[in-house]
């Protein structure tokens, strides 16, 4: 019996599940993309049934992981409906962000202006390259016409 | 656990036996320009040998395993976790942040929550997550979008996060073992008998600590002493999960259905919805543009 009630277990959960919860708090706080803003609030989540289970291992109790069992739930739930609002944000104004919503703002609050925002073409993406490798085989003008499928 | 034949041996030797063990396998399976049949045939009995002793010692050495099963299932959870809101593009936040959720179920099967790691895994990396790539899918701009490569008030933010992280590491660094008397179920009080003299034994609790109602404060002892902890680790952790949830929070699970199929007929109203104001919006602006168009 010793081994369900360890303390250092408890606590270790614990720490985790609050680290997951700030890393959420963090992530809901300063992105502006919406989904991502909805994958952190998931993570705020992951944190609370960490923390649930743990105590319920902790206590021996089934009540942490019925409440895990209705936080999945809800999670799907809001989920499902939140991702409608956001297809239905993004289909008004064509863009996933946040602040292109910040006409619905208090009245004295200031207006967000992003300011020294590098321009796209400063980061290009970076894919990954293959070596050549092989002899090129000799084309086929005739080939591409000849299929079936491509 | 029955105990092994080879018993005499300690774990130590044990280890290091089948680490040589599964070397020597390697070494004698690999291809090495020779085609020895019987060479090949000793070193699968040699890989054999040494996955049992890794078995045996890994028995043997019990809680280590447990512990560092758990150091490593958390490191991945948490450093995806960092992963998934620092990246820019939000199709990588999502893959971090499913490997964050396989990281937490990790945590929660070594937590003995068997059902709850296996459905953290089916519901939300396989049914939610996909669910967000198909909206991301839907609605991604090309490229890097500018809105992904800003922050909101990076500072505060963090600050406000690192902030919290401390206070919650504080307060759990101060959590002490003892009788879980202040905290048991109500119900489960309720069945066991409760007298006014044992309230007398109750524990000081800290301070800020909300006080229990009356029954719990004397009724909390008694059922610490009846020691019903439900070991999560025992056997027919499903069945016996289940058992609770449809017998003690079946009000709550048909709630759950029923919170279910509004989100679902919600979802599906608002999307019908906002496509008609989308379709009246666009064939308004487009009859106004015919006109300013034969104007």
């Amino acid at each position: 019996m010793n081994t369900v009630q360890s303390l250092p277990l408890l606590q270790n959960a614990l720490t985790v599940g609050a680290i997951l919860f700030s890393l959420g708090l963090v992530g809901i706080l300063t992105r502006r993309n919406l989904i991502v803003m909805f994958l952190a609030a998931e993570m705020m989540l992951q944190g609370i049934s960490v923390s649930l289970v743990a105590w319920s291992r902790y206590h021996g109790d089934w009540g942490g992981h019925v409440l895990v069992i209705f936080v999945l739930t809800v999670a799907a739930c809001e989920a499902a409906v939140a991702l409608v609002f956001v297809l239905q944000a993004f289909s008004r104004t064509g863009r996933l962000d946040a602040a292109a919503w910040q006409s619905l703002r208090e009245a004295n609050v200031a207006r967000t202006v992003d300011h020294e925002l590098p321009s796209i073409d400063t980061v290009p993406p970076r894919f990954p390259t293959l070596a050549p490798a092989g002899v090129l085989p000799p084309a086929d003008e005739n080939e591409p016409l000849q299929r079936e499928h491509v | 656990m029955t105990p092994l034949p080879f018993a005499p041996l300690s774990s130590g030797p044990l280890l290091a036996g089948a680490v040589l063990a599964t070397v020597a396998s390697l070494w004698l399976l690999l291809p090495n320009g020779r085609d020895n049949t019987s060479i090949r045939w000793l070193g699968s009995l040699l890989g054999l040998a040494a996955l049992a002793a890794f078995i045996a010692a890994g028995r043997r050495l019990g809680g280590l395993g447990e512990e560092a099963v758990f150091l490593i299932v958390s490191l991945v959870a948490v450093i995806s976790a960092a992963a998934t809101i620092v990246s820019r593009s939000p199709v990588y936040a999502a893959i971090w942040f499913a490997l964050s959720l396989a990281g937490v179920a990790g945590v929660l099967l070594v937590l003995g929550a068997q059902f709850l790691g296996v459905a953290t895994i089916v519901v939300y990396a396989g049914a939610i997550l996909v669910m967000f790539l198909f909206v991301l899918m839907l609605a991604q701009p090309a490229g890097l979008a500018p809105y992904d490569r800003v922050s909101n008030e990076p500072f505060l933010s963090a600050l406000a996060g690192a902030v919290l992280l401390g206070v919650l590491s504080l307060s759990i660094g101060r959590l002490s073992a003892g009788p879980a008397t202040c905290c048991e179920p109500p119900s489960r009080n309720a069945a066991s008998p409760s007298t006014a003299s044992q309230s007398t034994t109750t524990p000081a609790l800290p301070a800020g600590e909300p006080a229990p109602a009356a029954g719990d404060t004397a009724s909390g002892p008694a059922a610490g002493m009846t020691a019903t902890a439900i070991d999560p680790l025992a056997e027919n952790h499903v069945a016996r999960l289940g058992g609770e949830l449809f017998g003690r929070h079946l009000v709550a699970v048909e709630a759950a259905g029923v919170l279910l199929l509004v989100a679902l007929i919600g979802a599906i109203a608002v999307v019908s919805r906002g496509e008609a104001a989308l379709a009246g919006d666009a064939t308004t602006t487009r009859s106004a543009a015919g006109r300013s168009a034969t104007r």
